[in-house]
């Protein structure tokens, strides 16, 4: 009688053993690369907001200040985000019969919450807080991109803490004049000279400190 | 290395090391079996079994946990979902997200207030704090208080409003009620009793005034367990009226307690552990406290001598004591040698002291001995100036015994068919032999409004869910009288009822609503109107107190001639031993038996948890053949139960302690079956203590949850304390200055000088009373769960910061030192170089981190922790919290899961939240408090920066009574102790 397994069945066991390894590892590297492509930080992500509400529209168009819907980011945590009645501070006086503020009249009157999707999430063991970032001179723009170019809001940093520390070690570079903290298109000197010298003059006058115990943001 | 044997040290192991050489050092130990070498700490700090699995966890269900887990280990890959942000719809004017906002309120327990401050985040309360500009507790606060927070959010509160099992909307109720009451308007009301809780609030006596004059025929019964019924009977014996009596510590020298509990409990306990602590520091100024008590309270313990005695005893003592004073006519000589001699050295001491010194008479003692006290103030020229009287603030609704028995005769009588009850659990805590439940349930309408379903609401037919304190508008006064008005901070979480509206019901006024009831009965006694009443009324809410409102002194004249025949009254006699009953330290008299952080509150002597032992001492227990956790049978009067004892090392001979308030049949989960019900053994109304208990040993063995032998420091200096007399000839001294200082360090030293902040704290031994408030502050500030019986008799109790107890001296009569020990924060931390992860690290303001999502929880960081001081979370005991009490967790701190070490970070929160309020404003942090330091009424805890050479904790860490917890290991910890002084009586030394 003839073996059950013919030679040849040698170098097919050896080659699944292999593969079943190499898979394993495959797969943990592809999952650790997973992590760091645009896609695993979520960037450029479309999000369906049950409003469709365009930030171009009311940056570009109407000049309408961040700091008037995200009412608290100077002064707490959370930047805020506004509340129907907001909302319709303008919005019952123009466009008060457009379709598209359905929802908005609806849940002024009824008294239902618009339930926004969240773009910008930092884990719960992460304590970020607006408030000093903006009092240190950190403009909206470093953290959540050219918002007046986005129809509907996407992630554009990955709020990694690798990416976190690169700036908590070395602010200067990233420090806006008071007045520019809210502007979407201000852009640091041109001239490396006069570049490194307004990012000193505020690093001074704002008394930035370059943060980095772990304490700062866990807690 | 300093010599450690010029040291008190604490022995854990073997034979306590006696210490030759200087006056007033001796060993110390922790329990009775160290002291007589049988010491389980040998076998490990850790008990046995520590390590492993509660046994409920199988095999089979760890497989499937395993396989859950890898499930959703495998759904990990995908992207979460995305969560949502909720707005609001209408900006109220006061909210900002993430916002920490402060209310001034006030919560009573048995009438009295404590004036707090509540700290809410995104609408609801997180933290408890006590309110500074408040008279009676100046910023302090009670472990009670701390944790009504848990009351509030616990999941099992009463809900709803039911008659007969069936539900009764709040409209429906209200034209139910409406029916009762024209009912019981034909006859004046008199079929109606309502037996009320204790309480001064004015619109409540306002409501009761208006309902006695709709019903003039109703009865109205006050009632708690504990009453002070003996207090307001020696008051009328000395005065011929009922007086209040106010103690003034700060000129206090010389304090001789009576069986009183003043430092601990409630009424005025939070004011004078501040005034009593205050002058606890060596110098002129330096008071002394002697107590006469059986079981060791928090007073005794922090007592300069303690006097340990039968309670029945304690009369014939002060009989002794006025006597030398001339207080009384005639002088007998107690039996006793010592103690006739200890009598005429208090005697002699307080004479010494006239017009600074005080008497007090605890509860517990009979009328007579709070006549005498007050009979001895007076001689003592004490009145005006330690002791002042005041007009009762408690009014109509002060507590009496006897309202139980007499609601019971009418009841029987049939003169009761709509009782309303707002007492706390009368059928629980009814003295032995009055079955109130069978009682109630003859009442037609007996409805009992309440915070939880317990004993009472069982046999009553209708039940009414009170609201918390914290979502109520009312008003309450403190002992000294001051009004604070208590707002709401929160909406109320399950459908419930304020009792203003309740008695307001019985008013047809029930949809008035508790708040407009409150405006207008304020607004009438204050004669204002509109835009005037508003700003007063907005500024009485800001402040939390309504000023001018506290009693004035009282001038009552002393009857000598009546305080001298009652106490000619003879001693209860009887054979056997006498049994005391006291209120627990944790569920005082069985009401916060539900509150689990309370019911994980180490005991302040013994560190029991979870259990209320029978305590009696060593040698009573010797001679009835007991040992430590064997159970016994108690009997009294033909009642018995049976209860594991314990020895209480300094309790009285002859005489066994049992805490009122545990052996819950009914409750929740929290307290059913958790200890033993003492009030079965009360037989007679008041009783406190009584003569002729019978103990017989009986089978089976019982193991106490106790927190102190797991935990031990291996054999070093460390809660050291001398006695004044030493100290100021330069005895100790130099002994303390080989506990601190610079030592040798392999480590490179860090320059921490250029730093804005260097935090530290320092804790005072002298001043700690060990009252635990700081350790449930600690608690509900840093989200610390509730381990449960099992886990901590295992050394898994997780409290970042806990209070260890040291006796020394003989175990008949020990003295004791109390020690809160959190993390040091070492400068050059052991947890550090050990930890493979990097999860503890140093904080260039010197403090040691702790990144729990670093932590991979291999423990050598607790291994290398000299004090012990890391807590791990064995079991994920936040695995299935329900949605309501997650609104308890404090939002700026994580909540930490399986797996993960934790420990004490300095409130770093609190650091971090003045930081960026501070920097955001271009300021240095002027102000930031620990959670502990807040609390303490003791002031005993600072924290603060020490490069700020002007700040208390700055100058405290200079004081030559500062030393360093095991110094010679070199560690630098930022916590730093200053010695207990004690100041004891040479003449009695």
């Amino acid at each position: 009688m003839s073996a059950l397994f013919s030679p040849r069945w040698n170098f097919l066991s050896r080659l699944s053993l292999v593969v079943v390894a190499a898979g394993a590892v495959g797969t943990l590297v592809a999952l650790w690369g997973y992590w760091r492509t645009p896609y695993g930080e979520r960037l450029q992500e479309e999000v369906v907001q049950p409003v469709m509400f365009d930030h171009r529209h009311h940056v570009v168009d109407d000049l309408v200040d961040c700091r008037y819907c995200h009412f608290n980011v100077e002064r707490g945590a959370s930047a805020g985000i506004p509340s129907t009645e907001m909302c319709l501070n303008c919005h019952s006086q123009i466009w008060n019969k457009s379709p598209k503020l359905e929802k908005v009249r609806e849940s002024y009157f009824i008294g239902t919450p618009i339930e926004w999707v969240r773009v910008h999430q930092v884990p719960a063991f992460a304590y970020f807080n607006h408030s000093i970032h903006v009092a240190k001179g950190i403009g909206c723009v470093t953290c959540h991109g050219r918002v007046d170019k986005m129809p509907a809001v996407t992630k554009v940093a990955s709020l990694t803490m690798s990416w976190c520390l690169e700036c908590h070690r070395n602010p200067a570079p990233n420090l806006r004049p008071a007045d520019q903290i809210t502007s979407m298109a201000w852009e640091p000197p041109s001239d490396p000279a006069a570049r490194a010298a307004l990012a000193a003059e505020l690093m001074k006058k704002n008394d930035v400190q370059s943060r980095v115990s772990c304490t700062t943001c866990h807690r | 290395m300093p010599s450690m044997k010029t040291l008190p040290i604490l022995q854990d192991h073997g034979q306590p090391q006696r210490l030759s050489g200087k006056p007033g050092q001796r060993s110390l130990w922790q329990s009775i079996q160290e002291l007589e070498g049988r010491s389980s700490g040998r076998a490990g700090e850790f008990a046995a079994g520590a390590a492993e699995v509660p046994p409920e966890l199988s095999r089979r269900s760890f497989l499937q946990i395993l396989g859950a887990s890898a499930a959703l280990a495998g759904l990990g890959a995908c992207q979460p979902p995305r969560e949502k942000i909720v707005p609001y719809v209408k900006d109220p004017k006061e909210d900002r997200p993430g916002k920490r906002f402060h209310y001034a309120t006030a919560l009573a327990l048995d009438g009295y207030a404590t004036g707090l401050v509540l700290a809410a985040s995104d609408g609801r309360p997180v933290k408890v704090e006590g309110n500074p500009l408040h008279p009676t507790n100046q910023g302090a606060s009670s472990a009670w208080d701390q944790a009504a927070l848990l009351d509030l959010y616990d999941p099992q509160r009463a809900k709803g409003i039911w008659r007969r099992g069936q539900p009764l909307s709040w409209r429906g109720f209200l034209a139910e009620v409406q029916k009762l009451a024209r009912a019981h308007d034909a006859d004046g009301g008199a079929k109606l009793a309502f037996l009320v809780a204790p309480d001064a609030s004015p619109l409540l006596a306002e409501l009761r005034r208006r309902l006695s004059t709709r019903f003039p025929r109703a009865r109205f019964l006050a009632w708690a367990p504990a009453t002070a019924d003996h207090a307001a009977e020696g008051a009328r014996i000395a005065f011929g009226r009922p007086v209040d009596m106010h103690l003034r510590l700060d000129p206090a020298r010389v304090l001789l307690s009576l069986d009183a509990d003043f430092l601990a409990g409630h009424g005025e306990s939070l004011r004078l552990t501040r005034e009593f602590a205050r002058h606890r520091e060596p110098g002129a100024e330096m008071n002394r406290l002697y107590v006469a008590e059986a079981a060791m309270t928090v007073t005794g313990a922090a007592a300069d001598h303690r006097l340990r005695m039968r309670p029945s005893e304690v009369a014939g003592f002060a009989r002794a004591v006025a006597a030398h004073l001339g207080a009384l006519p005639g002088a007998e000589a107690l039996e006793d040698p010592a103690r006739d001699r200890a009598a005429r050295v208090v005697a002699a001491d307080l004479a010494r002291n006239r017009g600074r010194s005080v008497v007090t008479a605890g509860e517990r003692q009979p009328a007579a001995v709070h006549a005498l006290a007050h009979a001895m103030n007076a001689a003592l020229g004490n009145v005006g100036t330690t002791v002042v009287y005041t007009k009762p603030v408690l009014g109509d609704a002060t507590p009496t015994a006897a309202a139980l028995a007499e609601l019971a005769k009418a009841i029987q009588a049939g003169q009761v068919d709509t009782l309303v009850v707002t007492a706390w659990n009368p059928v629980y805590a009814a003295p032995a032999g009055l079955d109130l439940g069978a009682l109630l349930a003859k009442v037609p309408n007996a409805i009992y409004h309440s915070l939880r379903d317990d004993e009472t609401s069982r046999r009553c037919s209708w039940r009414v869910a009170a609201s918390h304190p914290f979502e109520s508008w009312g008003d309450a006064r403190a002992r000294d009288g001051s009004v604070s008005l208590v707002q709401p901070v929160i909406a109320p979480l399950y459908e419930s009822v304020n009792a203003a509206d309740l008695f307001a019901a019985f008013l047809e006024q029930g949809d008035k609503g508790a708040f407009q009831h409150l405006r207008d009965y304020w607004q009438a006694r204050s004669g204002l109107q509109g835009q005037a009443f508003q700003a007063r009324w907005e500024g009485w809410l800001t402040r939390g107190l309504v000023p001018g409102t506290a009693e004035p002194a009282d001038g009552p004249a002393l009857n000598a001639a009546a305080v001298a025949a009652a106490a000619r009254s003879p001693a209860p006699k009887g054979e056997g031993l006498e049994l005391a009953l006291a209120p627990s330290y944790g569920v005082f008299d069985g009401r916060f038996a539900t509150n689990a952080w309370l019911q994980e509150l180490p005991d302040p002597i013994t560190k029991v948890t979870w259990d209320n032992p029978a305590y009696l001492s060593e040698a009573t227990a010797r001679r009835l053949g007991l040992a430590d956790g064997q159970v016994a049978t108690l009997t009294l009067q033909g009642r018995s139960v049976q209860a594991p004892v314990a020895v209480m090392p300094g309790h009285a001979d002859d005489c066994v302690t049992l805490a009122l308030g545990y052996g819950r049949s009914d409750g929740s989960a929290t307290s059913k079956g958790v200890g033993v019900d003492a009030y079965e053994l009360r037989t007679a109304p008041d009783a406190w203590f009584a003569v002729g208990l019978g103990v017989a040993p009986g089978k089976g063995k019982h193991k106490f949850a106790v927190t102190q032998g797991h935990l031990s420091m291996e054999g070093r200096p460390l809660a050291l304390d001398f006695d004044a007399q030493e100290w100021a000839h330069g005895h100790g001294g130099h002994e303390l200055e080989a506990q601190r200082g610079p030592v040798p360090s392999a480590q490179p030293p860090v320059d921490y000088s250029k730093e804005d902040y260097k935090w530290g704290m320092s804790v005072d031994l002298s001043r700690c009373t060990g009252c635990n408030a700081c350790v449930v502050a600690c608690q509900e500030e840093n989200n610390i769960p509730v381990v449960g019986a099992e886990q901590v008799a295992k050394g898994r109790n997780m409290a970042w910061l806990r209070i260890d107890r040291y006796f020394a001296g003989p175990a008949a009569d020990p003295q004791t030192v109390g020690q809160p020990v959190m993390c040091q924060h070492c400068e050059t931390a052991p947890c550090e170089y050990v930890c493979p992860v990097n999860a503890t690290v140093h904080s260039p303001e010197g403090l040691n981190e702790m990144v729990y999502n670093r932590c991979v929880g291999t423990r050598y960081c607790s291994n290398n922790c000299p004090y012990k001081v890391r807590r791990f979370n064995f079991l994920d005991w936040r695995g299935e919290v329900p949605a309501v009490q997650t609104m308890l967790f404090n939002p700026d701190v994580t909540v930490r899961s399986r797996g993960v070490m934790e420990k004490c970070t300095y409130c770093v929160q609190r650091i971090e939240r003045a930081r960026i309020d501070a920097r955001v404003a271009g300021k240095k942090i002027e102000f930031v408090q620990s959670a502990c330091q807040q609390a303490c009424p003791a002031e005993a805890i600072v924290f603060g920066n020490l490069n700020d050479k002007a700040s208390k904790v700055a100058r405290l860490q200079e004081d030559a009574r500062r030393y360093d917890l095991l110094h010679d290991l070199g560690t630098r910890p930022r916590t730093t102790y200053l010695a207990r002084i004690r100041n004891p009586n040479p003449d009695l030394a």
